[in-house]
């Protein structure tokens, strides 16, 4: 794909987006100024950078939506979700057809005709002609194809005929003759002729003012031909066509929607994955990587001054003194890079959140609920893979919120709410984590409901959910196999439930809960690392070797006399700040033979293995370190209890263990 | 040339280019009256078919070209028989 295209994709999504977003904020505020003005500059900015393709249908699509938008600028009247729906509809669809050019650099075959039934839906609007609403539009459309049909040469044969016709209305542009175009050649050169109908596009003026080089000709006509081969005798005149299969026009319909369907799935996955999409990275930050850099090579030549003074004699001490205060200014400058790479990788969580209001949006009108829908700390940024694998789960959790959480109006007034159910998604900072909340005010999850569904469903024991607390219970949402049988409808007809968010949030080093009050509403909450690239761990010691375990599960090391060691049964377990852990010895887990004589001290390390807490016994606490985690490749891949590996100052692997996973 | 005057009859001969429409509508607004035949014609240019349309002349001859035949020459003698009738007459 040449730079020129890359570029373009890359500036198609944020136009896209940037337009998306301020068609949103007219909608709320249709007398905005300013996302009118800059819904109108990106539109206008996308259709200028398309023309410097050969991506004709998209032009026009998006030129019709740029006049839309200049019409309405200018009165500033008659912005309605009508309106919007319709320009929503271009952006998409738009949106979609990058996403296709993404992947295989043109626009898939039906663009010209997707792209002019845009522009005419638009167009119709522009004139603001009610009755020129597409559904009427297409309506008028199939009277004039009854009306041939009639009009062929045998009409019965016609109707019997069992695959689909296609019927062409083709009105030549005025100056088409200019252009060299000769309409009569492409509708003779149009396979399998049907029926012909011409007429004049306007009525014809009085004979003496008859201009010949200016075309006024309507033509429309039935062929029995496949649509591909139709289509392609008017490839150069996309603009000028509407193609229409007849006969099975209702199953056609279904087709074309579920394409559009499968497309705006293409497209969710083309950029939900992380691929190979470029990064947009503010120049400051490479300023300051270039910064650094430099610094670096003034390090090194001070290396190379103190590799001079030693060659011409220099003392010990003083070579020692001069190599110790160049390791700290790499050291020091190793650090920063690494801190300013890391940044490069960091970005705010609002390259995700603004694409979710018009997903709210949508779920909210497919379900038939009022949302008002709010974001907050969009600018909180965290790393690349944690702010793409948050996509996903958060879309989920939306959805679940419009589908679930929100009760229709009627309801909610009756139980003294606002009208509209209120969804807010909300980001903040909390230390060293993101803290990202979905939250509503609707009606809540009802434990009991989710005690008899997991009953049902064999999830867990009865005894078991006797014992649960409600938070225990309404937890089970995340349990695996899960869901509620409302969730099984159109809504999530992708079969990802609410076991899918935890286990996407896990993967990413976070962690997924859930807070629901009946009647008052639910919130899902998500706490994230900042970066997934560096893992602070720490490492311990067995016999020789090192080991090192994530620092985040771990509670506590803790000292404890073999003496209060108790054997229960065939395993042990130790009394930890007055409860009873179990214990286990790293040893035993790895299956490596212990060294030497039974210590009179265990150094054990309190962590979290699930919900619980497990001691395990180590022979000794070695330091703590920030290091970049590698994952298992290769046949190590699925190799169990390891996490990654890193490589340590002496050159040596250290292997990060997971110790749950070795415990299970 | 592919379009000529023989007394009373405009004569569409082979192929009729974009450029055959400005004679054949000076002599149709010159003469109302005058026929145009098409036995010869193998194709119209859409420019020199819709002066046709525009000024419905009385057409002679079936075209020899099976397209003009079955699709064109219908909309220019069959479309409005009243008027065509009128001007036959």
């Amino acid at each position: 794909m040449d730079d020129l295209l890359q570029h373009f994709i890359v500036e198609a999504h944020e136009l896209i987006q940037q337009a998306t977003d301020d068609l949103l904020a007219l909608e709320r505020n249709p007398q905005a100024t300013a996302p009118m003005d800059s819904a109108f500059r990106a539109v206008h900015t996308l259709k200028g950078s398309v023309g410097l393709f050969d991506f004709a249908p998209m032009g026009i699509a998006l030129h019709a939506a740029e006049d839309l938008l200049g019409a309405l600028r200018e009165k500033r009247a008659g912005i309605d979700t009508h309106v919007i729906d319709s320009l929503l509809a271009c952006i998409g669809q738009a949106e979609r057809w990058v996403a296709v050019i993404e992947q295989t650099g043109q626009l898939p075959p039906d663009a010209a005709e997707e792209g002019y039934q845009l522009a005419r839906a638009l167009r119709s609007q522009l004139d603001e002609d009610p009755a020129q609403a597409p559904d009427a539009a297409l309506q008028a459309d199939l009277g004039w194809v009854e009306e041939l049909m009639a009009q062929a040469h045998d009409p019965a044969a016609l109707r019997a005929q069992d695959h689909p016709l296609v019927a062409i209305r083709y009105t030549p542009r005025a100056d088409c003759f200019f252009a060299g175009d000769d309409p009569m050649a492409l509708l003779r050169s149009v396979p399998d002729l049907l029926a012909v109908r011409l007429s004049a596009r306007d009525p014809w003026p009085p004979a003496a003012e008859i201009d010949p080089f200016s075309c006024n000709l309507r033509i429309e006509a039935l062929s029995g031909a496949e649509l591909d081969r139709v289509k392609a005798v008017f490839r150069f005149v996309p603009d000028q066509v509407t193609l229409h299969e007849v006969a099975q026009a209702a199953q056609n319909e279904a087709s074309i929607a579920a394409l559009n369907g499968a497309g705006a799935g293409a497209a969710t996955g083309a950029t939900g994955g992380a691929g190979a999409r470029m990064l947009r990275v503010d120049a400051s930050r490479i300023d300051r990587l270039a910064d650094l850099v430099g610094e670096m090579v003034i390090a090194k030549n001070a290396l190379a001054h103190l590799a001079g003074q030693f060659d011409d004699g220099l003392d010990r001490k003083h070579v020692a003194q001069g190599l110790l205060a160049s390791q700290a200014a790499i050291e020091r400058l190793v650090a920063e890079l690494h801190g300013a790479v890391m940044d490069v990788r960091m970005m705010p969580l609002r390259d995700i959140f603004r694409r979710f209001p018009k997903a709210v949006r949508d779920l909210a009108g497919q379900l038939d609920r009022a949302i008002d829908f709010s974001m907050e700390g969009e600018e909180v940024e965290a790393d690349k893979a944690v702010v793409e694998g948050l996509f996903e789960p958060l879309l989920h959790i939306l959805r679940n919120a419009v589908g679930h959480g929100a009760e229709p109006e009627r309801l909610r007034l009756e139980a003294g709410k606002p009208a509209k159910t209120r969804i807010v998604l909300k980001a903040y900072r909390d230390g060293d984590r993101v803290k990202v909340e979905v939250g509503d005010d609707g009606q809540g999850i009802d434990p009991a409901a989710i005690r008899e569904a997991a009953r049902q469903r064999g999830i867990v024991s009865v005894d078991d959910l006797d014992r649960m607390s409600d938070g225990d219970a309404l937890d089970l949402i995340f349990a695996p196999g899960f869901s509620t049988a409302s969730e099984v409808t159109d809504l999530s007809g992708r079969g990802v439930g609410m076991d899918a968010v935890r286990s996407a949030v896990e993967r990413l080093g976070g962690q997924a809960s859930v807070r629901s009050l009946p009647g008052q509403g639910t919130t899902i909450r998500l706490s994230l690392p900042l970066t997934i690239v560096m893992t602070k761990v720490m490492a311990v010691r067995l016999g020789h070797e090192l080991y090192g375990i994530p620092l985040d599960g771990i509670i506590e090391t803790a000292f404890v006399p073999a003496s209060r060691v108790l054997p229960v049964r065939d395993a042990e377990a130790f009394v930890w700040r007055d409860r009873t852990l179990p214990l286990v010895r790293l040893a035993d887990l790895l299956g490596i033979q212990a060294l030497g004589e039974a210590p009179q001290r265990l150094k054990i390390v309190v962590m979290a293995a699930g919900d619980d807490l497990v001691g395990v016994a180590v022979d000794g606490f070695a330091e703590r370190m920030d290091v970049l985690m590698r994952p298992m490749t290769g046949i190590l891949a699925n190799m169990p209890g390891v996490m990654g590996t890193t490589l340590l100052g002496d050159g040596s692997v250290l292997m990060i263990l997971d110790i749950p996973e070795l415990i299970v | 040339m592919s379009v000529r005057l023989d007394g009373n009859v405009i004569i569409l001969e082979g192929l009729c280019r974009v450029e055959d429409a400005e004679p054949l509508l000076g002599w149709l607004q010159a003469d109302r009256g005058r026929m145009v035949d098409l036995a010869g014609a193998e194709h119209l240019h859409a420019a020199v078919l819709q002066v046709l349309m525009a000024l419905r002349p009385t057409i002679r001859g079936a075209a020899g070209d099976s397209f003009l035949r079955d699709w064109i020459a219908p909309a220019l003698v069959g479309k409005n028989p009243v008027e065509s009738d009128q001007r036959g007459s």
